[in-house]
């Protein structure tokens, strides 16, 4: 007997075994006639995108009702660890959102759920075709199959001052030297302008601007079959394009003198404070002065594509597919992708895109021809001179589990950094940079 | 008998802390050592294939990165730590006399302690920016500077530059620990010392130093522990940047584990992370205790 309570050891394993029982069939019972899902997503937890998916995953949730959805939101600095801390722990969610490379990396590492039949299904029903760049979806391809499918787009425009250019008389560049003269010449610093501001920090975005200089040198990392040309036949357009975008910090310096310590957000908020002639940015830029310099607003274009060495064949600009994916463990993949199926499709998604105009960009064409876009101007513009041109990474290729190691190694934000602050010339920075991706090729 | 049951009470009574030390600490090294050992590339099959020491070979012979983050990590400690505790052993001993405001004070030199890592970094960039940052600001403002110092973005500034953040982050702890050792320093050996003749470095290098010596050791020790393995305040200061300039160990750890995929080499620097701190406690503790027979 256990003094006081008034039940001997056998009772209280009795009991604890009984309610050991219930918990087991009331689960029983739930997974009988529900399915949660748990959707982790990276991209979409700002406050007001989570809001608006919480209205898309009810809508979901009432279409469907044997499914519910769990969503937890992950950071994006703690992407990977989370990632891989679930992966070890077998507790990876059933359906995610994340970065590009995200399916190729744990495809390599047996995780992933080939995404074939949807793709399929895509192809059958138009939705392949009518998808901006073939890049969107062939990217998540390797070994055979498709690892994720895109379900959104991340773009990365060029801002330009209208008003200055228009004092000058300049009209907005559309070829390399076009814009290094116009960004000489609108450089005032004495007056608080700078001709140009890019993110040269060691940070990943600074290889996004990067790569679309490289593509319109005729340059890229891998090629058509997958691969690494970076440092040997890309070579030379990959120094050029080098050289080109850090002499305007070096030898030109018409940039603001920290750009090798900035990150995403430095140049966004400098081009928003009226600070820039021409500002590198993400989508998030056209929000940013919707709500914190509408004046501004009215005085911004958006740069057409630059052509530069390699002619309108290159004419390109880097951009992010964002994939969706599901876990090969997953107890529930087919509804898992019964999800997937039901979120990416045309018009689906808008609620996010009104949520936080331009820093998420549907993939399909037949998305884009909205009220939304129509009566904003940026948004227009950016729909007309640079969605169109929006590649991915693999670019001429397809996808490949190490370009998710080189992105996220920040391989080739490392040489515009080194060139930036005078560590190496843009040739010894591409050479160093493409040892380092051979060894993770060859790893 | 009855000391075998005391000894076995006082076993029992620590039991919890044992295990629990065992489950956070114990257990998580000798998972390290294991993955260490192991392929654990996510981008190749058969990750628990065991690899010996190859991962570790890799790291001391063929990662350029390994060599120049290991000498940047020790720069990057002993200049937090011996700049923590300067400024520590300045405000501890100016709180320690009886001046105006003494607790108000107190309380606040702990604040930047309380400040979570990322707002502190946050907070720092922000302070550092070339064309929106508050150091340039007032720099500017006094005529001190003609244009905006790139702190984070030179080379040659950027390491000085998170330091000084370390600095303000660590000095609290390094602070509130010295001030305590302060206050048991019998007054009448500064009394004795006075009437002796001691001038005030005399009396500080004389009775003040020898008394907290066991406690500056310790905690300085710590600190060094702490700031080896700290990592959040570089990377989102600077993101190792620029040009590598502030890569320290533990930045090269986590782009290895989490941006590499290489699981088991990260886990293998890790490892001799770990071997480098052990190195760095047992000679500083040789160095205290052969002090400490000498005097």
């Amino acid at each position: 007997m256990t003094g006081g309570i008034g039940i001997n050891r056998r009772q209280t394993l009795a009991l604890a075994m009984g309610g050991l029982f219930a918990l087991t069939c009331d689960e029983e019972a739930s997974a009988q006639g529900t399915t949660t899902l748990t959707f982790w997503t990276v991209r979409l937890n700002t406050p007001e995108l989570s809001a608006a998916l919480k209205q898309i995953l009810a809508d979901f949730e009432k279409e469907n009702p044997g499914i519910k959805i769990k969503h937890e939101p992950v950071s994006g600095n703690l992407v990977y660890p989370k990632f891989m801390a679930a992966m070890r722990g077998q507790t990876m969610p059933d359906v995610a959102e994340a970065y590009s490379y995200h399916p190729l990396q744990f495809a390599a590492a047996d995780q992933m759920e080939p995404m074939d039949d949807i793709i399929a299904e895509w192809d059958k029903n138009g939705y392949l075709a009518d998808i901006f760049s073939e890049f969107a979806y062939k990217k998540f391809f390797w070994k055979g199959n498709y690892w994720g499918v895109p379900y959104n787009l991340d773009i990365r425009p060029i801002y330009y001052r209208k008003d200055l250019l228009d004092a000058k008389g300049i009209k907005p560049p559309r070829t390399w030297d076009e814009f290094q003269a116009a960004a000489i010449a609108l450089n005032d610093p004495a007056n608080g302008v700078f001709g140009v501001v890019y993110p040269a920090g060691d940070f990943h975005i600074a290889q996004h601007f990067y790569m679309s200089f490289m593509f319109q040198a005729g340059g890229s990392i891998l090629d058509k079959d997958g691969n690494l040309v970076f440092g040997t036949t890309a070579k030379d357009a990959n120094v050029k394009a080098l050289t080109f975008l850090t002499d305007l910090a070096t030898k030109y310096k018409v940039t603001p003198p920290g750009i090798a310590s900035y990150n995403t957000d430095d140049p966004h908020t400098l081009y928003v404070q009226g600070r820039a002639a021409f500002g590198f940015g993400t989508g998030e830029v056209i929000s940013r002065l919707m709500k914190e310099n509408p004046a501004l607003f009215d005085k911004t274009g958006i740069l057409e594509v630059l052509e530069g060495p390699a002619g309108p064949s290159g004419k390109l600009s880097a951009a992010f597919y964002n994939p969706m994916f599901v876990w090969k463990y997953s107890p529930a993949k087919e509804q898992a992708k019964t999800f997937i199926r039901w979120f990416v499709q045309p018009g689906r998604l808008e609620r996010l895109y009104l949520a936080a105009p331009g820093r998420h960009w549907p993939i399909f064409k037949r998305d884009i021809n909205t009220d939304r876009v129509k009566n904003n101007r940026l948004l227009s513009e950016a729909l007309e001179k640079v969605v169109p041109y929006s590649t991915d990474f693999a670019y001429p290729g397809f996808g490949r589990p190490e370009m998710g190691v080189i992105d996220g190694e920040k391989m080739f934000a490392g040489p515009v950094n080194q060139v930036v602050v005078g560590a190496k010339t843009p040739e010894k920075a591409v050479l160093d940079a493409h040892e380092a991706m051979k060894k993770v090729f060859s790893s | 008998m009855f000391l075998q049951r005391r000894v076995r009470f006082a076993y029992v009574l620590i039991l919890p802390s044992l295990l629990m030390i065992t489950l956070l600490s114990v257990v998580p090294i000798v998972e390290g050592v294991i993955v260490s050992v192991q392929n654990q590339n996510m981008l190749r099959g058969n990750p628990t294939a065991f690899v010996g020491l190859t991962h570790y070979l890799r790291a001391l012979t063929d990662e350029p990165l390994f060599w120049p983050s290991l000498a940047k990590t020790l720069y990057w400690t002993a200049g937090s730590v011996a700049g923590a505790y300067l400024v520590a052993l300045g405000l501890a001993l100016l709180l320690n006399m009886e001046i105006w405001g003494r607790g108000l004070f107190r309380a606040l030199f702990l604040i930047p302690w309380v400040i979570p890592d990322v707002c502190t970094a946050l907070l720092w960039k922000w302070a550092y920016g070339d064309e929106f940052g508050v150091i340039n600001f007032l720099l500017a403002k006094f005529g001190l500077i003609g244009s905006p110092i790139t702190w984070l973005s030179n080379p040659n500034i950027a390491m000085p530059a998170v330091i000084v953040v370390q600095i303000w982050k660590l000095y609290p702890v390094m602070f509130i620990t010295l001030l305590a050792a302060l206050q048991n320093v019998p007054k009448e050996l500064f009394e004795a010392a006075t009437i002796d003749g001691a001038n005030m470095g005399q009396r500080f290098r004389y009775v003040t130093f020898p008394a907290i010596r066991s406690t500056s050791i310790i905690i300085t020790l710590l600190a060094s522990i702490w700031t080896f393995q700290a990592f959040d305040i570089v990377y989102l200061l600077t993101g190792g940047g620029p040009a590598g300039a502030t890569k320290i160990l533990p930045t090269l750890v986590y782009d290895k584990a989490f941006w590499g995929s290489e699981m088991g080499y990260a886990a293998a620097i890790a490892m001799l992370m770990l071997v480098c701190l052990l190195v760095i406690s047992v000679a500083y503790l040789l160095v205290y205790r052969s002090q400490a027979e000498a005097a």
